[in-house]
């Protein structure tokens, strides 16, 4: 299908047109505006002796973010590679057929002509039917929907609502009309002579709670990584300051590679940095390494820690119970997620969980979307 | 490269110290003949705003820069009337006999104007070189506000009129990507990204900058710095922290590394304390790392 894209043209500003359409299916934001750009940066720099010259300069005017750039090179080498073939196959089989009228071959400005009367309608509903096939993607994590994400999105946001919403007694400066604020007034103006000439306002300050995510990723978790990862990124793009860590054995701040633009972009991040995954468990251990090395940056009275884990610890529940103590010690409130939880008849009884329940402010149970959304009552 | 366009200005880049690769270059002439701004991605310490500065001696034009942080408003980029000059102004004007009219007329003159960034960059004598710096870092709303400067380049001040831009001024923007840029800001420019050199083009950059360096060190702390990027690290040192070490070690009159010379002066090339402990560990590891390249530069 996308070989049917792939046409020869005889000049190389048709060429480059047919060129921009084609990258316009793999999901470039490409209009008239680019398809002039880039022959207008071919005109600057024809003739070309040097391919790699075309192939960068097209690269500078068509990609727009790092990850256009990388799939561009791609993109580009397999689509001259088929023109190629495409006028091997042509001189082979039909030698004088289909050889199309030139219009007026190389010249720009009846390019530019035809640009401005292109009617992009019909290509618009083309492009549509060819956006649902999917571009990339890493095989591990195979077979999220758009809506699920969103739907997961959704409930986090109102869950963290009341989060978000803590408003403090005290006051600071606002840069909007709002409550007028006398006493920054008159000490703004004191130093111009007392002329009030500048208003001072404020508005309530609001508390900005901390949120800790830490997931487990080993082996046993592996039936819930495709929840874990969504509602990991859901929570990241939902509240402003939220921290996520992951562990299997050992701990990992992943907050940083869940900060991408796309979900896609997302994944491909985490499965090539996150070494451990599906790897043994250590909970205990890894929660102590959380405490020591970022204990005393995150954790406040107004943080909240997010532990989800099926509580499946190798290591001893000693460990387990004081780095457990210790958060509690530091933070406002842990919940625990646990995917197992909820299953009927279900009790708490693994070793390593039964150390961490008594320092457990809430103890959740989700597997799922639906599941999530049933406990949280939304 | 066998454009003599390019080639010209390559070889400018160089005269001014600053070693390029092909796409750079490309996208340098390229931003400069379509008149367009060029949005210059990569992570820290890469020689981002360098090219900036380097682009403004090689055109031989004035750098004009406006830092982006969280709140940067209008009036930070724009301009300001300076309030306490006007006052002391109509202070001085009162004691004089001069009609409300007048003294109107003239309060809001050029020299209570205090142009900032975007409004000097507008009314520069000739075309200046505008550096908007980690624009990341404002808030969507003067992002927008952005875009339409950059493109009617003009300014209206309710006071005085609309100020249109006499020279074009060349744009280069640069993002940490802290937070993404919107698509319409992104569609305005033709985008660079630059990433962590390679071996040779960082051994040049430091030859070139750090040029009564040792050649065996030099070659030993690129070697080092490549290996040390590939490892999992908080914050990945740049080209920056590579020529602070290489300069520090120059100095000290030190011909090569060795592990504890590294041990202690890890400092200067990592910022996290995590990251220092974890290459402090796993410091033989990259030492045999580093000198199988050096070998392998040896036999080849």
């Amino acid at each position: 299908m996308d070989k049917e894209l792939i046409i020869r043209r005889t000049s190389l500003s048709e060429n480059i047109l047919v060129f921009c359409r084609y990258l316009r299916h793999k999901e470039f934001r490409i209009g008239p505006a680019e398809e002039a750009d880039a022959l207008l940066a071919m005109e600057q720099l024809a003739p070309f002796d040097n391919p790699d010259i075309f192939r960068l300069s097209l690269r500078a005017v068509l990609a727009r973010t790092r990850a256009q750039q990388l799939v561009f090179d791609e993109l580009y080498s397999e689509y001259w590679k088929e023109l190629e073939k495409a006028v091997d196959s042509k001189i082979k089989d039909a030698p004088e057929e289909k050889i199309k009228p030139k219009p007026a071959p190389g010249n720009f400005k009846s390019i530019k002509d035809w640009l401005n009367k292109n009617n992009p309608r019909e290509e618009d509903i083309e492009a549509a039917a060819y956006s649902a096939v999917a571009t990339s993607g890493k095989k591990e994590f195979e077979g999220f929907s758009d809506d699920e994400l969103t739907e997961i999105m959704r409930i986090i946001r109102r869950a963290a609502k009341p989060l978000s919403l803590q408003f403090n007694r005290r006051k600071q400066r606002a840069r909007h009309p709002g409550t007028f604020d006398l006493r920054q007034t008159l000490r703004r103006n004191l130093r111009r002579g007392g002329d009030i000439l500048e208003l001072a306002y404020h508005k309530p300050k609001k508390h900005r709670p901390q949120l800790v995510l830490l997931c487990d990723v080993s082996k046993s978790m592996d039936l819930y990584s495709k929840f874990l990862v969504q509602f990991m990124y859901g929570f990241q793009r939902v509240v402003s300051r939220v921290e996520t860590f992951v562990f299997s054995t050992s701990l990992q701040r992943i907050t940083n590679q869940l900060n991408k633009n796309s979900f896609e972009h997302t994944l491909q991040e985490l499965s090539v940095t996150v070494p451990g995954w599906s790897g043994g468990t250590r909970i205990g251990a890894s929660l102590q390494t959380f405490v020591e090395n970022y204990g005393r940056r995150l954790l406040n009275q107004r943080t909240l820690v997010l532990i989800m884990s099926d509580g499946w610890d190798t290591g001893e529940p000693e460990v387990m119970e004081k780095a457990m103590a210790s958060i509690q010690r530091q933070a406002s409130k842990i919940i625990w997620v646990n995917p197992l939880a909820g299953s009927p008849g279900y009790q708490p009884t693994v070793q390593g969980l039964q150390a961490a329940l008594p320092y457990i402010d809430l103890f959740v149970a989700a597997y799922d979307v639906e599941s999530l959304r049933n406990n949280l009552k939304l | 490269m066998n454009h003599p366009e390019l080639e010209r200005l390559q070889q400018l880049l160089q005269d001014q110290a600053y070693i390029t690769d092909q796409s750079i270059v490309l996208s340098l002439f390229l931003a400069r003949q379509l008149n367009k701004p060029l949005l210059v991605e990569g992570p820290a310490g890469v020689g981002k705003t360098e090219i900036a500065k380097v682009m403004a001696r090689a055109m031989d034009t004035e750098l004009i820069r406006l830092q982006c942080y969280e709140g940067l408003d209008a009036t930070h980029a724009l301009y300001e009337w300076n309030y306490q000059h006007q006052l002391l102004y109509l202070k001085m004007l009162e004691k004089q006999d001069t009609s409300p009219e007048e003294m109107e007329r003239s309060l809001f003159d050029d020299r209570f104007l205090l142009k900032r960034p975007l409004l000097q960059a507008i009314t520069y004598h000739k075309s200046p070189l505008l550096l908007i710096d980690e624009v990341d870092r404002a808030d969507e709303e003067f992002e927008s506000f952005l875009l339409e400067v950059l493109s009617d380049w003009q300014i209206s001040i309710p006071e005085i009129g609309t100020i249109r831009a006499t020279h074009i001024p060349q744009v280069i923007l640069t993002s940490n990507r802290v937070r993404e840029l919107s698509e319409a800001l992104r569609r305005r420019c033709l985008y660079l990204w630059i990433d962590y050199p390679d071996y040779d083009k960082e051994l040049a950059i430091v030859r070139r900058k750090v040029p009564d360096i040792d050649a065996r060190l030099s070659e030993q702390i690129c070697g080092f710095m490549q290996e040390v990027r590939k490892q999992r690290l908080e914050k990945v040192p740049g080209i920056a922290e590579t020529l602070d070490w290489a300069m520090a070690l120059a100095n000290l009159h030190i011909d090569h590394l060795d592990k504890e010379l590294v041990g202690s002066t890890l400092g200067i090339i990592l910022k996290d304390w995590q990251d220092i402990r974890q290459t402090q560990l796993s410091l033989s590891e990259l030492f045999e790392k580093v000198g199988a390249i050096s070998k392998l530069d040896v036999n080849g």
